[in-house]
C-alpha cells in the first residue's frame, strides 16, 4: 500500500518544483521585457521625439495593425521563397555530408569548396542572380540555400563523425562496410548535430531571402524595409523590422524544439571542421595544404566555367574567370580598376575590422560577466540567444538610422552582429567547463575570478574561436549590407552602383576579389585558432 | 598448417583429431604513427581455437591482447601471419554472421530499445528477423521486462546482459569477448561471471575472452594465454583442467587459486587468492 501511495507523490514533486523554476525564470525575463519597452517607449518620445532615429513601440504596434494584410502577404512571399531556399541548401549540405563520409578522402577539398561558397558576398551575389533568374523568387531561393548550406554542412560532419569506435566496430565485425555504417549508425547519430545546424540554418534562410529581395523583387519583407526606410517612414521601418525578427527567433526556436525531440544529449561542440587524420610533419602538411588548395581552386574554376557553360548564360552578365583577370590585370585600365576596388575595400575594411574585434572581445567579455554574476545571466540570455538570430539585413538599416551614417553607425552594426553570437558561444563553452574541474578549484578555495581566468577560460577558447571564424563572413555581410543600404561607403557602395548601372565586369571582381579575402581571413583566423589552442587547450587540436 | 600446432598440453586434453576452428600462425602487427615512429604491438603470435572451447588471453596493457581479438575479428589488418577461420578465410565467416564480438562498453546503439539492439544483430548478420529468438535470449540473460527500455535506461550490468544477447543471437560460431565485463564494478562482474558463461557454453561457441582480470579468465577458460607487452610475445599457454560449466563453488578450489597464482607469477604479480586483485599497468 506504502508503495502505491508513494508512487505517484514521487513523480509529482520533482514536477511541481520544475514549474515553481519556470514561472520564476518566466516572471524575470518578462520584468526585464517590460522595462526595456518602457524605456524604449519614453527614450523614444522623449528623447529622440521627431528625429526619426528610434520608433517607439506603441508606433511599431500601429504600423503592425494599420498594414497587417500588407504584413501578412509579405511575410508569406518571404517565408515561402526562405522555405524553399532551407531546403535546398539543406539538402546539398545533407547529400554532400553523406558523400564524404562514403569517400573519406573528399572531405578536405569539399569542405574548402564549401568555404568558398560561405564566402560569397551574397549582396553583390543578389544582383546577378536576379539577371540570371528574371523575374520571380529565384534569387531569393538561391541565396537563402547558400546561406544554410555551410552552417549545416560543418556541424553535420562532425555528427557523422562523433560516433564510438565500437559502434562501426559492431557494424563491420558482421562484415559489413561504411554505407552499412552510414545508415545504421551515423545517420541517427548525427540528427542532434544536423537540428544544431538547422537552427542556425532557420533565421539564416531567411536572411538569405531578404537578401535576395533588396534586388528587385515585386514583393517581400526586404522590399518593405527598403520602401519604408527610402520614404523614412521610421514606425513602419521598425513595424517590419520587428515582424522580421520575431519570425526569425521563432523560426529558431521552433527548430530547437523538433531538434530536443529527437535529440539523445546535446551536441558538445560545433563548427570545428572534424580532424584530418594521424599527425604528419609540418612540411608535409605544407605540402598538403597547397596541394589541396591547388586541387580546390582548380574545381572552383571548373564549376564557374562549366556552371555557365551548361546554362549558356550571357557573357554580357555572366563573367567568366579570363574575363575577370582581364579587367584586373590584363588591360591599360586594370590599374584604376584595381584602384577602385582596392579603395571600396579599404573603406570596409575600416568599419569592418574594428567592429569585428570589438564584437567579439565584447562577446568573450560579457559571457565571463554573465558567468560571474548568475542573475544577470538568467535575465539576459533569452535576449542574447533572440537577438543572435535576428536578420543583419533587418537590424543594419535601424542601427545606422540610430547610429548615423557615418563610420559609428557601420561600425557599430558590425560589433553587434559579432557580438551576440561570440557571447552565446563563449558562455556556451564556459559551461562546458568539466565539473571536477570547477570542483579542483573550490577545494583549494579559489575565488571566482581566478576560477574562471585559469579554469573556464581555457574551455571557452575553443568556442570563442569557432564563434570567430564563423563570424569573417557575417561581418563583410552586415558591413557590405550596411554600407549599400545607408553609409553609400565601401565594397557594399560599389556594388550596389555597379550592379544599378549593369557594370558587371566590376560586380564579378569584386565577387572574386571579396571571396578571396573572406576565405584568406577565414584561413589566418583558423591559423591563429591553432596557435593559440597549441597552448591553451592542446587537446582540442583539430589536426 | 597443422603440423605447427604442436603444443603438448593441449594435445593431451583434446585429442588431436578435432580440427582447430581458428588458426593464428605467426600474427604480427605494427603499428605506424607519425613521423615515422611506429609500436610494435604483436611479435608473431601463433594461437589455436578448438572448436566449444573457451579461451583467455590475459597481460598487461598495451601487451597487443585486444590487438589479436581485432585482428581474428578482422577489425584490424595482421601486417604479417595467416588467419583462417575453419581453413576459410575469416571474411566469408564474418559476412555469415558466424562471429560475434562484444565490446567493453556494451556499445548499444542509445536511440533503440534492448529489444531492437538485440534484433540489429540478426539484420547485419543477414538473418531472418525472429521475435521469438530475440526474446528467447533476452530471457535468458535475465532482462525480461526490459524489452522496450533504451540503454541509458539500463544499469551497466544489464547494458553488458544485453550486449550478450546481441552476440549470441546469431548463434555464432565464434564468440569474440573484449574485456566485456571490463566497465562494470567488481561486484556486478562476479555475478556476471558466474550468469553468462553458461548461456554461451550450452550453445557450443567457440570462445576467445580478452580480460585482464586473472580469476577470471582461470574462471571462464579452458585455456589461459599470458602475454607479455611491447612487443606482444605469448609467454605461456596454461590449461585449466576444472570442469565446466564452472559454479560459485569452484571459486574456492585449491586447484582455482593455484591456477590465479601461477598465472599472477607469470605476470609478475601477487595475487591476492581472494581474486579480486586484476593485472592493470
Amino acid at each position: 500500500m506504502t508503495a502505491t501511495i508513494a508512487a505517484p507523490a514521487n513523480q509529482q514533486t520533482p514536477s511541481a518544483s520544475r514549474t515553481r523554476v519556470d514561472i520564476g525564470g518566466i516572471a524575470r525575463t518578462a520584468a526585464g521585457f517590460g522595462i526595456v519597452i518602457i524605456a524604449w517607449e519614453v527614450i523614444a518620445r522623449l528623447v529622440l521625439g521627431g528625429t526619426n532615429l528610434i520608433a517607439p513601440p506603441s508606433g511599431i504596434v500601429s504600423s503592425w495593425i494599420d498594414n497587417w494584410d500588407l504584413y501578412q502577404r509579405a511575410m508569406s512571399a518571404t517565408l515561402w521563397s526562405a522555405a524553399r531556399g532551407f531546403f535546398w541548401g539543406n539538402l546539398a549540405a545533407v547529400t554532400l555530408a553523406g558523400f564524404v563520409v562514403l569517400a573519406p578522402a573528399t572531405e578536405r577539398v569539399v569542405l574548402r569548396l564549401s568555404l568558398v561558397i560561405f564566402c560569397l558576398p551574397l549582396v553583390a551575389m543578389g544582383p546577378i542572380l536576379r539577371v540570371v533568374w528574371g523575374t520571380g523568387d529565384g534569387p531569393q531561393v538561391t541565396l537563402a540555400a547558400l546561406a544554410v548550406f555551410y552552417t549545416t554542412l560543418v556541424p553535420l560532419l562532425v555528427g557523422f563523425r562523433a560516433v564510438p569506435q565500437s559502434w562501426t566496430d559492431l557494424v563491420h565485425s558482421y562484415g559489413r562496410g561504411r554505407f552499412r555504417v552510414l545508415t545504421t549508425v551515423r545517420i541517427r547519430a548525427s540528427v542532434p548535430y544536423l537540428f544544431a545546424g538547422l537552427q542556425v540554418a532557420a533565421p539564416a534562410a531567411f536572411l538569405g531571402a531578404l537578401v535576395g529581395e533588396f534586388t528587385g523583387a515585386q514583393r517581400g519583407m526586404g522590399l518593405l524595409t527598403i520602401n519604408s526606410m527610402r520614404a523614412l517612414r521610421t514606425n513602419d521601418l521598425w513595424a517590419v523590422a520587428t515582424i522580421s525578427a520575431l519570425v526569425s527567433m521563432a523560426a529558431y526556436v521552433i527548430v530547437g524544439m523538433v531538434g530536443r525531440r529527437l535529440a539523445i544529449g546535446q551536441p558538445a561542440l560545433l563548427m570545428t571542421p572534424p580532424s584530418g587524420g594521424p599527425a604528419i610533419t609540418t612540411r608535409r602538411r605544407v605540402i598538403r595544404a597547397l596541394t589541396e588548395a591547388a586541387i580546390s581552386v582548380s574545381i572552383v574554376l571548373v564549376l564557374w566555367i562549366g556552371l555557365m557553360a551548361v546554362l549558356d548564360l550571357d557573357n554580357y552578365f555572366a563573367k567568366r574567370p579570363a574575363d575577370v583577370w582581364d579587367y584586373l590585370f590584363g588591360r591599360p585600365a586594370s590599374q584604376a580598376n584595381r584602384t577602385e576596388i582596392l579603395d571600396a575595400l579599404s573603406g570596409t575594411a575600416r568599419i569592418a575590422i574594428p567592429g569585428y574585434i570589438v564584437g567579439l572581445v565584447l562577446g568573450a567579455v560579457f559571457a565571463a560577466l554573465f558567468d560571474l554574476y548568475d542573475t544577470v545571466r538568467r535575465t539576459l540570455t533569452p535576449f542574447a540567444v533572440a537577438l543572435r538570430c535576428v536578420p543583419i539585413v533587418v537590424i543594419a538599416p535601424l542601427l545606422v538610422q540610430a547610429f548615423g551614417r557615418g563610420m559609428t553607425g557601420t561600425t557599430t552594426t558590425v560589433a553587434i552582429m559579432t557580438f551576440f553570437p561570440t557571447l552565446v558561444a563563449c558562455s556556451h563553452g564556459l559551461r562546458q567547463t568539466p565539473g571536477q574541474v570547477l570542483e579542483f578549484y573550490s577545494v583549494y578555495d579559489t575565488g571566482r575570478v581566478r576560477t574562471l581566468l585559469s579554469g573556464q577560460v581555457p574551455a571557452m577558447v575553443p568556442a570563442f574561436f569557432a564563434a570567430a571564424r564563423i563570424a569573417v563572413p557575417t561581418t563583410v555581410l552586415a558591413a557590405t549590407v550596411a554600407e549599400w543600404l545607408a553609409t553609400g561607403t565601401g565594397m557594399g557602395n560599389l556594388m550596389a552602383l555597379t550592379a544599378v548601372n549593369s557594370r558587371y565586369e566590376t560586380l564579378w571582381a569584386c565577387i572574386f576579389v571579396v571571396t578571396v579575402i573572406v576565405a584568406a581571413a577565414y584561413g589566418v583566423v583558423a591559423i591563429v585558432e591553432q596557435w593559440v589552442l597549441a597552448r591553451v587547450a592542446p587537446e582540442q587540436l583539430s589536426w | 598448417m597443422v603440423a605447427m600446432m604442436n603444443d603438448p598440453t593441449i594435445e593431451s586434453l583434446r585429442g588431436p583429431s578435432i580440427a582447430p576452428l581458428v588458426e593464428c600462425t605467426q600474427v604480427s602487427k605494427v603499428f605506424r604513427g607519425g613521423g615515422g615512429s611506429h609500436v610494435h604491438a604483436l611479435d608473431e603470435v601463433t594461437v589455436t581455437l578448438r572448436p566449444g572451447t573457451v579461451t583467455a588471453l590475459v597481460g598487461p596493457s598495451g601487451c597487443g591482447k585486444s590487438t589479436l581479438l581485432r585482428i581474428i575479428a578482422g577489425l584490424e589488418s595482421a601486417s604479417s601471419g595467416a588467419i583462417s577461420i575453419d581453413g576459410e578465410d575469416p571474411d566469408q565467416l564474418r559476412r555469415d554472421g558466424e562471429i560475434a564480438v562484444a565490446f567493453q562498453d556494451a556499445s548499444l546503439l542509445p536511440w533503440r530499445t534492448v529489444e531492437s539492439n538485440i534484433a540489429l544483430a540478426l539484420k547485419l548478420a543477414r538473418r531472418p528477423m525472429s521475435k521469438g529468438r530475440v526474446k528467447e535470449l533476452i530471457d535468458l540473460v535475465g532482462l525480461a521486462g526490459f524489452e522496450k527500455a533504451k540503454p541509458a535506461q539500463l544499469s551497466g550490468g544489464m547494458r553488458q546482459r544485453a550486449a550478450i544477447a546481441r552476440c549470441l543471437v546469431t548463434a555464432p560460431r565464434l564468440l569474440l569477448l573484449d574485456e566485456p565485463f571490463g566497465a562494470v564494478d567488481e561486484l556486478t562482474r562476479r555475478r556476471l561471471n558466474l550468469e553468462l558463461p553458461p548461456i554461451w557454453q550450452d550453445r557450443g561457441s567457440t570462445t576467445l575472452l580478452v580480460t585482464h582480470s586473472i580469476p577470471e579468465a582461470v574462471l571462464l577458460a579452458d585455456e589461459v594465454i599470458v602475454m607479455s607487452a611491447r612487443p606482444g610475445r605469448i609467454a605461456a599457454k596454461i590449461t585449466v583442467p576444472i570442469e565446466r560449466p564452472r559454479r560459485a563453488r569452484h571459486l574456492h578450489l585449491p586447484e582455482f587459486h593455484d591456477l590465479v597464482d601461477e598465472v599472477g607469477v607469470l605476470l609478475g604479480v601477487d595475487v591476492d587468492p581472494g581474486g579480486e586483485l586484476a593485472v592493470d599497468s
